[in-house]
């Protein structure tokens, strides 16, 4: 963590170098395949969705070496306070970064599906959605290797316009949907594929958590402005009044 | 579901709401001749609660316990300034009876000091300087500080025995007991485990986990660990000064001093 002076055992300076350096390879491997699974549908690109799968694995692999490792820290160095903090943030990282690795895997799987469809209608709300989840991802892998919690609070407030995409894409497709049943296939891969968008903005914002917490000691407790209204979009669920249950 | 419900509502000791101040420290300035060891300490320790003292040697941690019950008395050109207040009373006061003091904030040392007598004697020998027992009252009080102490199963059977004769946690334990014997109401722990092997240290602690359900506790140890695990507040002393005072679990996870951190994190200097 910048700022802070160094441990008196150096060793264990060494290993906390180590564990940033294999969360931020981490991020950046996961930003690439969240990258190739955006291309793999925007662009029809097979080779980038094959990319995005194939990169899976290692993400995996690397989560566990980050596992092991902090089990290892927090046994023989029983840190405290801003390392104890940093190395849990890192345990909880390494999985919402692996989350965010299958849902790329998942958005490239649903791409070569997608291939065997005509594409009647633009993907323009897709490529507006994809467009800002990778800038948030890349700004919060940037804010996770400088433990910027400013940058980190970016993120989190940003996420509201995506959510906000993806409840008018949710409209959007759900029309396609009833102009003609034949859209159906493809435009529930799509939705999935914006969900799995979504998502991997909310692991976003949950990273955003864990740096500010790490770096300031405090959570960040004020209830982020949810932008998804999906689950109540075209038909309103009813109220109790109105016999809903 | 009972087991459940009976975990849920276990308090953990660190996640304590501090309690009322027993003890309070107002202003509180030390000297070891020129030299000023306390620099205007004002700190609380909470009643039936363990008080972590930590922070590099040096730094005024002992000499704040040894003030607490007017150790430093037995020296020339020590002096204290300031107040501490004992259910509002000032110990530092000119008129106070130290022997009645030391009855009411008993010492427990880093090395176990046990007296070369019987463990009977061990025992007796404090409590007959503030009571008139009669034999079998005595032997009840013997009995009841060594349990206490966690001890009397490990003892009952030779307590004519001689105190050396114990392993040095033993010894602690006996110490411990000794103190207990003539029902204070604070206890300091100076260091207690820095001389015991890990099992013995854990049985300390838990025995102090034990005894704070009766005493106030105020334990000085260089283990940020045993501070962690047995301390619901922590207080970081440098360089005289008291840097920072709160819950062990602020302390632990988020202290809001740099000097507190850089120590408990082991990135001083």
């Amino acid at each position: 963590m910048p700022g802070t002076t160094d441990h008196i055992v150096k060793s264990y300076d060494n290993e906390l170098k180590r564990l940033a350096a294999l969360i931020t390879s981490m991020g950046g491997m996961v930003e690439s395949q969240v990258a190739l699974a955006c291309r793999a549908i925007l662009d029809r690109d097979t080779e980038a969705a094959d990319r995005a799968v194939a990169a899976d694995p290692q993400v995996d692999a690397l989560e566990r070496e980050v596992e092991q490792f902090v089990i290892r820290l927090v046994a023989l160095r029983q840190p405290m306070a801003q390392d104890l903090r940093l190395i849990i943030a890192s345990l909880k990282m390494t999985g919402d970064l692996e989350r965010i690795g299958d849902y790329a895997a998942n958005v490239a799987k649903r791409s070569r599906v997608l291939q065997q469809f005509p594409m009647p209608y633009t993907l323009s709300g897709l490529a507006h959605m994809s467009r800002l989840v990778q800038e948030n991802l890349k700004l919060i892998i940037d804010a996770i290797g400088e433990a910027d919690a400013e940058k980190a609070l970016q993120v989190w407030r940003s996420d509201a316009a995506i959510d906000e995409i993806y409840d008018a894409l949710f409209r959007e497709l759900i029309t396609y949907m009833m102009e003609d049943p034949r859209n159906i296939t493809p435009c529930t891969h799509l939705l999935f594929i914006a969900k799995n968008l979504e998502r991997i903005g909310d692991h976003a914002t949950n990273i955003a958590e864990l740096i500010y917490y790490a770096d300031k000691g405090e959570p960040l407790i004020d209830s982020r402005p949810k932008g998804d209204s999906s689950s109540s979009a075209v038909v309103r669920p009813r109220t109790a009044e109105e016999g809903g249950r | 579901m009972t087991s459940t419900i009976e975990m849920s509502t276990v308090a953990v000791h660190s996640d304590a709401v501090l309690a009322e101040p027993r003890i309070r420290v107002r202003g509180l300035d030390f000297f070891y001749g020129a030299n000023q060891a306390l620099k205007s300490i004002n700190v609380d320790f909470p009643d039936r609660q363990v008080t972590g003292m930590i922070g590099p040697s040096g730094c005024g941690k002992s000499t704040l316990l040894r003030v607490m019950n007017r150790m430093y008395d037995l020296y020339p050109g020590q002096r204290a300034v300031g107040e501490v207040l004992l259910d509002g009373a000032n110990i530092l006061a000119p008129g106070v009876d130290l022997n009645q003091l030391r009855s009411r904030i008993g010492m427990v040392f880093q090395k176990p000091t046990p007296f070369p007598m019987s463990i009977y004697e061990n025992i007796a020998f404090g409590v007959n300087l503030h009571e008139r027992l009669s034999k079998a009252q005595m032997d009840e009080r013997v009995e009841w500080s060594l349990s206490r102490a966690a001890l009397w199963d490990e003892v009952k059977d030779r307590l004519t025995a001689s105190a050396m004769g114990l392993s040095g946690g033993q010894q602690q334990r006996l110490c411990i007991a000794r103190t207990i014997a003539v029902r204070p109401e604070v206890i300091l722990l100076d260091e207690p485990t820095s001389a015991l092997d890990p099992i013995s240290t854990l049985k300390i602690e838990e025995l102090i986990d034990e005894l704070k359900q009766d005493f106030t506790i105020v334990i000085v140890t260089h283990n940020m660990q045993q501070a962690a695990r047995c301390a619901d507040q922590v207080a970081f002393f440098y360089l005289g000064e008291l840097v920072e005072v709160d819950t062990a679990t602020q302390m632990f996870t988020a202290p809001k001093q740099r000097r507190t951190q850089e120590y408990i994190t082991g990135r001083f200097g």
